[in-house]
């Protein structure tokens, strides 16, 4: 029984594919934001005055970072676009949820009017 | 029914009902005693940032989002404040009267209030209008073991909001957009 | 994490890492069953599930420098995948399954199958804690072993196999009367 129950839950749990709309809009979505190739830096092969190497490792680090810190930015406004789009379908989701009550005790009070009057 | 919210809505599309100058935002509170005797809270808060940017992450090319991105042009915000209890009468309606009380307030108008006996839920409708524009709308849906605040604000499309039928399930109005007043029932 | 096997999709990962947009590809067709499957089965819904499915991607999109393998990039979605997930869930308290229809119905041809018990299963799953949903997710669908889990979820081993064997205990009890649909219509007690 205990193998049993372990098979039964991994053809249960057995993945299953979004739908193929799905996987086109997601591979469009990912791969439109494909970051740059990175360029391969070339330094010279020659030594250099350790000043000069200093300062070009310095003045690389600061590009380097401005750079990683505005593709996390991009990667955050990502996510936080995402997630807004999220509530947003939420939010109509429970509004139009509270409506359809409205709408169905609106339908149930204008049927028993209907049945009152042609019952009379 | 068609004749009962098409008589609410073309009354308060009637140009004497504008009114000038009243705020369409609602002060809600922040139900936090609520929220931690609820099982379930769903705390949304979208100004027009966050509006801005989700739609910017809506897919014109899905049906759902392109309604959806409809819906949100003109908006200013959307609230959303539900709580769902594992007991009846968890809540007071006085906790909700805070609310309630803005929407007494000049500008404010109840298009629709029902009383359910079958789902012993109650849900109230109000609309803000200016300039023959609905630029706000309430819902207050009060049921045993949940309520729900939904407060959107700006310039509400009711037009577009005909166009999400089928979407989210949101119901048939039967609203005839076409006409600028709601079409009578037949 | 080195990775010595010839994994053909490891060519792939680097050539995505360059910017190669069919590399990309190549790597979210192959991954994206486990990812939506792992979003759908924690989060209840296909819509939560899509969601959660692209925002996973995305993030994958902008952390593949840090990805090494093949392998490497199957652990990171499913770690990924499943933490997000139970932080939505801790934010919701509770998880509307509106509907256990949203899954396809998959029949097995290779092993005695019973559908009606399968679909309980799931449905049982669905009651789980959202860290015990994961565990058994990682388990049964995954094929990864206690050890693995332990590392995805960042777990105590211990706690992984509590969650494990508490979780097929309460569910081998509540199955326990139903009957099991077989061809041959045999029955057990």
């Amino acid at each position: 029984m205990s193998k049993d129950i372990e098979s039964q839950m991994r053809a249960a749990l057995r993945a299953v594919a979004p739908s193929e709309e799905f996987t086109q809009k997601l591979v469009a979505n990912v791969t439109s934001r494909l970051p740059a190739a990175p360029k391969p830096r070339r330094f010279a092969a020659g030594l250099r005055p350790l000043a000069w190497w200093f300062s070009a490792s310095l003045a690389a680090s600061v590009v380097l970072a401005v750079g990683v810190h505005q593709h996390l930015q991009q990667q955050r406004l990502q996510q936080s676009g995402l997630e807004a789009r999220r509530e947003v379908l939420e939010a109509l989701r429970v509004t139009s949820q509270k409506l359809n009550l409205a709408y169905e005790a609106v339908k149930s009070q204008s049927t028993s009017l209907t049945d009152a009057q042609s019952g009379a | 029914m068609r004749q009962c919210i098409s008589l609410w809505l073309f009354a308060l599309l009637t140009p004497a009902l504008a009114l000038a100058a009243p705020n369409p935002k609602l002060a809600i509170p922040s139900f936090s005693a609520l929220a931690q005797k609820a099982t379930e809270s769903v705390t949304i808060t979208l100004d027009p940032g966050l509006l801005g940017l989700a739609a910017k992450f809506l897919d014109s090319n899905d049906p759902q989002d392109a309604a959806t991105k409809e819906v949100l042009k003109g908006l200013q915000g959307i609230y959303v404040r539900s709580y769902t209890f594992d007991k009846d009468s968890a809540y007071q309606q006085s906790d909700i009267d805070a609310v309630r009380s803005q929407l007494a307030a000049p500008g404010w108008n109840r298009l629709v209030e029902t009383r359910s006996r079958k789902t012993h839920a109650d849900v109230d409708i109000y609309i803000m209008v200016d300039h023959n524009q609905a630029v706000g709308l309430a819902l207050i849906a009060s049921e045993p073991r949940q309520f729900t605040i939904v407060n959107i604000v700006g310039a509400i499309d009711l037009d577009k909001l005909h166009k999400l039928e089928g979407q989210f399930g949101v119901p048939k109005l039967d609203i005839d957009p076409s006409k600028g007043t709601p079409a009578p029932s037949k | 994490m080195n990775d010595d096997s010839t994994d053909p999709l490891d060519e792939q990962l680097a050539k995505a890492r360059r910017g190669e947009r069919a590399a990309l590809t190549l790597l979210v067709q192959t991954h994206q069953r486990s990812v939506y499957s792992l979003a759908l089965r924690m989060l209840g819904t296909r819509d939560l599930a899509e969601d959660l499915t692209q925002e996973v991607f995305m993030q994958m999109n902008g952390n593949l420098s840090a990805i090494d393998s093949n392998r490497h990039l199957g652990f990171w979605l499913r770690q990924v995948t499943s933490n997000r997930a139970i932080d939505q869930l801790r934010r919701r308290a509770r998880v509307q399954l509106t509907s256990l229809d949203e899954e396809p119905q998959l029949f097995s041809a290779e092993e005695a199958s019973d559908p009606l018990l399968q679909r309980h299963l799931r449905a049982l799953l669905a009651d789980l804690s959202p860290q015990a949903r994961a565990v058994l997710l990682l388990r049964y669908q995954e094929d990864l072993d206690p050890v693995e889990i332990a590392r995805t979820l960042d777990m105590p081993l211990n706690t992984v196999k509590s969650h494990l064997k508490r979780s097929l205990e309460s569910m081998r009890e509540k199955t326990a009367n139903m009957q099991p649909m077989r061809c041959e219509g045999s029955s057990y007690e």
